[in-house]
C-alpha cells in the first residue's frame, strides 16, 4: 500500500480535547479512527478514548496482516468498543456512561470499508467532487432529509449538536456501513469530527485537499475551520488520508506488520492513565458474588416455595 | 467473531441440586434446560452462554471463553444478572417465576418455574393469526395483570411479543424473557440483525429512550394483539415514524372482530405515546369492556369506522 496520511487533533477553544483520532497499519491492511467525546455527557473523553484505543487493539490483534472481514470486523469491534464503555461506566458506578460518536475507515486489498455512528464524518474526495459522504445521525441531518433545513444551514442550525445515535447510549447503536469501495489513486478520505466539518462549507473542503497535497492540506484546512470558529469553537480533529495506489511499498512505509499505533498529537497522548487495558476490569469474582447474593436475597423476599 | 454450535450440557448431568433431563432450546446468549429439583419437580434452567464468545466443546462442561473476549462476556453476564433482578423481585400468577440462581461453571444459571404450554407466537403462527376475539380479550387481559405487576415495581418489560407471551395448558398466560438487557449481547453476536424485534418496539425505543414508560410495552401490546388477527407485526416504528404505511386495525378486519376491540388495537398503536392508554390497568379496563353485555350489544360491523382519539383518550381518563 502505498499513501500519505496526516491527521491531528486540537483543543479550539474549549477547556479540554475529548476527541480522539488514531491509525494503525499493518502490511496489507489500514484503519484509520475518530471518536468525537460528547460534551453533554459526562467524560465524554473517555467514551472516545475508549473506542478509538478499543478499535485499534482489536486491529492489531485481527489484522495479520489483512482482516478476514473488514466489514464485519467494524461491526464486531465498534459494538465490543460499545459495551466496553458501558462495562466501564457500570464498573465505577458513573451516574451517565460516557458518550462518543465515531467514525472508522478500513483500507484492504485497495478497497475501502467505513462505517459511523453520530455526527463525525468520512468524506471521500475523487476527480475534485465529494463521491461518498456518511451521513450524519443528527437531529438536523432528520430535518435535512425531510426538507426543513437546507444542507447549507446546518452548521448553524440550533439542533446541530443533537445526537441520536452515539457509542455508550444505553441501548445498542446503529452502526452505519458504507459498501466496499474501490480506491483510485488520487482518492482523498478524510475523517474528521464536526469542529473541523462544522465550520467550512463542503466546497471549502474540497477546495483545500485539490489546492495542496495532505500533509500541507490538512494544517490548512485546521486553520481555516479554527479560525473562522473563533472564540467558541469545539474540538477539532481529522486524518486525511491521499491513496497512491496498491503497488509497490513506498520506502517509507515499513515492510513489517507493523501495528504501530501513531498519534501524532500531543492532545491524544494527555490522556493516558485513566484506562486500564485489563479486560477483567468489567466485573471482578466479588462483583458476581455479590449480585448473585443479591438475586437470592430478593428471590427470598418475594417469597418463594422453598425450592431455595 | 466465529459462530459455532455449544455443547449443551450433557443429560444427566448433575448441577448443584438439580438434574438436567433435557435441552429445551438454545439462543445466541443462553441455553435452557429441562431440569429436576431434589423433589423431582420439574423446573427451567437458564444458563449464560453466549455462543460468540465462549465455547463448550463435547465432552467439556466448563467452557472456553478466549482472554479477548473475557471483558464482553463478563459484561454479558451483567445483563444476565439484570434479568434475574427483575425477575426476582416479581411474584405473581402471570409472571415467570424466578427459584434461584447460581454460579457455577465458570458461569451461571437462572432456575424458574417450568411451565407447561405454548407461546402465543406458536397459537398465531398454527392458526397464521384468526385468533377468536374471546381468547384474545382474555389472554391480554390476564396478561396485563402480569405488566401491571412489572411496571408497578417501576421495570418496564420492553420486549413483549407473542414470543414472550406462554400461555399455559389452562390457557392462562404468563410472561417470559425479561431480557430487554439481553438484547445487547445478542446484538453484538449479530450485528447486523435489527436492534429490536421490528413491529413490536415502540417508536421511542429507537430514537427517544427519555419517552419510555408503561405506554411503551402497551405499543407492543398493541403490536402482539394485531399479530393474533393478522398473522404478523405491525410495520416497524421505525418505519412508520418515517412513512407510516401502518393501515389501522378497524378498516382491516372489522368483518371478524367488533369494532371495539379494533379500536383499542390502534389506540395502542398510535405513534405519539400520549396518545397511547397510559397504564395496564386502562387497557384492561377498555378489554373487559366489551364482555359488559351492553357494550357487546352495540357491536357493529361497519368498516372505515376510524376510531376517534379524543373520545377514547377521554374514556381512558374517565376510568
Amino acid at each position: 500500500m502505498r499513501f500519505l496520511i496526516h491527521q491531528e487533533s486540537r483543543q479550539g477553544s474549549r477547556k479540554s480535547n475529548q476527541d480522539r483520532i488514531a491509525y494503525s497499519y499493518s502490511r496489507e491492511s489500514l484503519i484509520m479512527a475518530v471518536a468525537d467525546g460528547m460534551g453533554g455527557h459526562l467524560h465524554g473523553e473517555i467514551a472516545a478514548h475508549i473506542a478509538v484505543k478499543f478499535l485499534i487493539e482489536a486491529f492489531q490483534s485481527q489484522a495479520r496482516p489483512r482482516l478476514e472481514d473488514p466489514l464485519r470486523f467494524l461491526l464486531d469491534s465498534i459494538t465490543n468498543a460499545h459495551l466496553a464503555i458501558l462495562g466501564y461506566a457500570e464498573g465505577r458506578n458513573m451516574p451517565e456512561t460516557p458518550r462518543t460518536t465515531f467514525v472508522a475507515c478500513v483500507i484492504q486489498g485497495g478497497v475501502a470499508f467505513w462505517a459511523h455512528v453520530g455526527d463525525s464524518r468520512l468524506y471521500l474526495i475523487r476527480d475534485g467532487q465529494v463521491h461518498a459522504v456518511t451521513k450524519d445521525h443528527s437531529r438536523v441531518q432528520q430535518l435535512v432529509d425531510i426538507g426543513r433545513v437546507r444542507e447549507e444551514a446546518v452548521a448553524n442550525h440550533p439542533d446541530r449538536n443533537k445526537v441520536y445515535n452515539c457509542l455508550g447510549q444505553s441501548h445498542l447503536p446503529r452502526i452505519e456501513t458504507s459498501r466496499r469501495t474501490p480506491l483510485r489513486r488520487g482518492d482523498t478520505i478524510l475523517l474528521c469530527t464536526d469542529g473541523l466539518w462544522g465550520p467550512l462549507s463542503t466546497r471549502t473542503i474540497v477546495e483545500a485537499v485539490l489546492k495542496d497535497e495532505v500533509l500541507k492540506a490538512m494544517p490548512a484546512m485546521m486553520n481555516t475551520a479554527e479560525a473562522r470558529a473563533g472564540s467558541d469553537g469545539d474540538n477539532l480533529s481529522a486524518i486525511g488520508l491521499a491513496w497512491l495506489g496498491e503497488e509497490a511499498l513506498d520506502p517509507e512505509v515499513p515492510r513489517s506488520i507493523s501495528t504501530k499505533t501513531m498519534q501524532m498529537s500531543d492532545v491524544a497522548t494527555q490522556t493516558a492513565g485513566f484506562g486500564k487495558d485489563g479486560a477483567a476490569d468489567f466485573l471482578s469474582d466479588d462483583e458476581i458474588e455479590r449480585a448473585i447474593r443479591e438475586i437470592r436475597g430478593a428471590i427470598s423476599d418475594a417469597g418463594t416455595s422453598g425450592k431455595l | 467473531m466465529p459462530s459455532h454450535n455449544n455443547q449443551p450440557l450433557p443429560d444427566g448431568y448433575q448441577l448443584q441440586g438439580y438434574r438436567i433431563e433435557r435441552l429445551l432450546s438454545s439462543g445466541g446468549f443462553s441455553l435452557v434446560y429441562l431440569g429436576a429439583d431434589e423433589q423431582g419437580g420439574q423446573v427451567a434452567i437458564k444458563e449464560y452462554l453466549p455462543a460468540s464468545l465462549a465455547l463448550r466443546q463435547e465432552g467439556d462442561v466448563v467452557p472456553a471463553v478466549p482472554e479477548e473476549n473475557l471483558a464482553v462476556f463478563r459484561y454479558g453476564m451483567k445483563c444476565f444478572f439484570e434479568e434475574g433482578r427483575s425477575l426476582a423481585r416479581l411474584s405473581h400468577p402471570n409472571v415467570i417465576r424466578v427459584l434461584n440462581f447460581f454460579r457455577a461453571n465458570q458461569t451461571v444459571y437462572l432456575v424458574m418455574r417450568y411451565e407447561q404450554g405454548r407461546t402465543l407466537q406458536e397459537d398465531i403462527a398454527r392458526n397464521r393469526g384468526a385468533l377468536r376475539e374471546n381468547y384474545i380479550r382474555r389472554v391480554m387481559t390476564l396478561m396485563l395483570n402480569g405488566l401491571r405487576e412489572v411496571h408497578t415495581n417501576k421495570l418496564l418489560h420492553l420486549d413483549l411479543k407473542p414470543a414472550n407471551i406462554y400461555v399455559r395448558e389452562d390457557d392462562t398466560p404468563v410472561l417470559i424473557d425479561f431480557g430487554a438487557a439481553r438484547q445487547m449481547l445478542t446484538e453484538s453476536e449479530y450485528s447486523l440483525s435489527p436492534m429490536y424485534t421490528p413491529g413490536y418496539a415502540p417508536p421511542e425505543q429507537y430514537r427517544q429512550r427519555e419517552l419510555m414508560g408503561p405506554w411503551s410495552d402497551l405499543y407492543s401490546v398493541g403490536a402482539a394483539m394485531y399479530a393474533c388477527l393478522s398473522g404478523q407485526a405491525p410495520p416497524p416504528a421505525d418505519q412508520r415514524v418515517q412513512q407510516d404505511r401502518y393501515v389501522p386495525a378497524v378498516e382491516q378486519f372489522s368483518d371478524r372482530y367488533t369494532v371495539q376491540l379494533l379500536e383499542t388495537i390502534d389506540w395502542c398503536l398510535q405513534i405519539d405515546h400520549l396518545r397511547r392508554p397510559q397504564s395496564a390497568l386502562a387497557l384492561q379496563k377498555v378489554l373487559l369492556r366489551e364482555r359488559d353485555p351492553a357494550v357487546a350489544g352495540r357491536r357493529t360491523f361497519v368498516a372505515g369506522l376510524r376510531s376517534s382519539l379524543g373520545l377514547l383518550a377521554g374514556r381512558s381518563r374517565e376510568l
